[in-house]
């Protein structure tokens, strides 16, 4: 286990290696939540109440979608796709450790660094927007939205191999071409931008059945308490197929990639 | 003892082709042509425990897919190949715990971080017991020469200051088996001496088995009794450096400093002149007669001084490989 703590500890230590890189980094992440907060605010001037949201319901949703970005979607492991097409791979394969384990442990390094700042970022915008936030319903609705967000960050984790594993057969741009598309995809079902049940309900029946809509949607009804007691339950039971479903995939397009996989790079 | 058994080896790649240009492109877009690449096409060979042994053959020959599939790295498309017991293909740890691979091009040190922290991590992950990765550390440092460099960023390292760190992660967990893929690279004759010093120390002491692969042959010369020449995927010479020199050189250099002026045209009866540069010629003469023609030099002309000499080994392994032609 000590292995992966020094991993964790690593990564930790390179992600402060570039100062100027991390400060803009996070000016780019306050950027991005104000650009769609000051988007929604001036929707609600007009309309305060759209798709059933009241104002301080929308505007949680999108003060936490972004905050939730922060955790279950910040990810050091997108260096996996060019691992694969440069033949950095080898360096792990040879060794004693687990890949995706090392990967899981370098992700936490980087969410934990992200969410640090991401907590003080948002209590300084907080202190200036002052945005009218609602709490979960329940305990039981807190309790129910903390397993859904470890839930979530596993699924996004696994999803996220799938798509590098992408790169043993398609190897064109380091797996570029298909990371783009496949999360602009992932992002809009996911609802980043608004929440998904904003969306025509035969969309939206659809979003619910991709494994996206459980990365970040769903989990903000269930902080919200806009999901029934059972639907919040069957909601967390669904995470968890996804979540075995996507486990075996990756481990299955690993085994199967692993074959093709030519350790190129000399 | 065996410690590498490698029977006959396959691995075939799959590479699409592509004409140069747009209307190329264009075309590969719809229909691709795929061609199969044979890196390696049939090879055998064992190697005992402390040997080492040296990888020799023109680039793509198929010393680096031979490599990696003794890692364990590629999935072979044939044969057979067994590491310490363990197939590699199955990457179980306690086989992993006892081997290593050192690439010359690619290194394994945290670009951003010193190599110290690499060191670190490495003794995690091959779970080494912290005197014995204190005692490794510290005999390699000193060997190596290494101890100012250790707290300094990798990115700011020299490419043989890096190349020595790359060694020391790669020998922590004292691997039994090595595999050194061109570590002498683009270093400088200087830090090409010390690797080979080091590596030969290093085989000596820990009675390590290890495969070199290098385009120097000063490298090879140094460092291997045995080499394996490779081409086309194919071994073309298995045996001791020397065999290899009997077999394939048919000629030896006399290297010869006159005393008078002589013509050039005179020396015809010894030998063919390779290189003229009065007082000094270097003159090529078949192999069994070296000895009777260097006399008949002596007798017949001014002479200072004469050596024989060998050819170099880079004139005979290309003739290794033209005979393969």
């Amino acid at each position: 286990m000590s292995k992966y703590a020094q991993v964790f500890s690593i990564g930790w230590s390179s992600g402060f290696v570039y100062r100027l890189n991390f400060l803009m980094w996070r000016v780019r992440n306050v950027v991005q939540f104000l650009t769609i907060y000051l988007l929604w605010a001036a929707i609600l001037r007009h309309n305060p109440s759209p798709a059933g949201y009241s104002a301080s319901e929308l505007l949680t949703y999108i003060l936490l979608a972004s905050l939730i970005r922060a955790v279950v979607f910040s990810s050091r492991s997108l260096e996996v796709q060019a691992d694969i097409g440069q033949g950095n791979l080898n360096h792990y394969l040879i060794k004693p450790i687990s890949y995706f384990g090392y990967w899981f442990s370098r992700d936490m390094a980087d969410k934990l660094l992200n969410l640090g700042f991401a907590v003080v970022e948002f209590g300084l915008l907080f202190f200036f927007l002052k945005p009218p936030l609602v709490l979960p319903p329940s305990a039981f609705y807190a309790f129910a939205f903390g397993g859904a967000l470890i839930l979530a960050t596993l699924l996004y984790f696994f999803f996220s191999l799938i798509v590098s594993a992408t790169v043993f057969w398609i190897p064109e741009g380091s797996g570029w071409p298909q990371r783009f598309l496949i999360f602009v995809l992932m992002d809009f079902f996911a609802g980043g931008m608004f929440p998904l049940d904003m969306l025509p309900a035969p969309l939206y029946q659809f979003a619910l059945k991709l494994p996206f809509a459980y990365m970040l949607s769903v989990p903000l009804q269930i902080y919200l308490g806009r999901l029934s007691l059972t639907a919040t339950v069957a909601g967390l039971i669904i995470m968890f197929g996804w979540l075995f479903a996507l486990m075996f995939l990756a481990h299955f397009a690993f085994r199967r990639g692993l074959r093709v996989y030519g350790a190129f790079g000399h | 003892m065996p410690i590498i058994n490698v029977d006959h080896l396959i691995k075939y790649y799959q590479v699409h082709e592509k004409e140069p240009g747009l209307k190329g492109s264009f075309q590969s877009l719809f229909h691709r042509q795929y061609k199969q690449v044979k890196a390696v096409d049939d090879i055998s060979f064992i190697i005992d425990q402390g040997e080492l042994v040296g990888f020799i053959g023109p680039n793509g020959a198929g010393k680096t897919t031979t490599l990696k599939c003794l890692s364990g790295l590629l999935y072979p498309t044939g044969g057979a190949v067994e590491v310490l017991g363990f197939n590699p293909w199955r990457r179980q740890p306690e086989f992993q715990k006892q081997f290593a691979l050192v690439m010359g091009q690619k290194n394994q040190l945290w670009w951003d971080l010193p190599a110290l922290e690499t060191f670190n991590l490495n003794k995690e992950i091959y779970e080494i017991p912290d005197k014995q990765y204190r005692q490794t550390l510290n005999q390699l440092v000193e060997l190596l020469d290494v101890k100012d460099i250790l707290k300094i960023q990798v990115r700011k390292l020299s490419l043989g200051q890096r190349m020595k760190c790359e060694l020391i992660a790669a020998l922590l967990h004292n691997p039994k088996v090595l595999f050194l893929d061109e570590p002498t690279i683009g270093l400088d004759v200087i830090m090409q001496k010390v690797m080979r010093d080091f590596i030969k120390a290093y085989n000596r002491e820990y009675k390590s088995t290890i495969i070199l692969t290098s385009h120097y042959m000063d490298d090879v010369k140094e460092l291997c009794q045995r080499i394996i020449i490779i081409d086309n995927g194919k071994v073309m010479f298995d045996g001791l450096l020397q065999e290899v020199i009997n077999q394939y050189a048919r000629n030896k250099i006399l290297t010869v400093t006159f005393a008078k002026p002589v013509l050039k045209t005179d020396l015809k009866p010894i030998g063919v002149v390779k290189d003229w540069q009065y007082p000094q010629a270097k003159i090529l003469v078949p192999r069994s007669e070296a000895k009777d023609r260097a006399i008949k030099l002596m007798q017949s002309f001014p002479i200072d001084d004469i050596n024989i000499e060998e050819p170099p080994i880079e004139a005979i392994i290309r003739e290794v490989f033209s005979k393969n032609e």
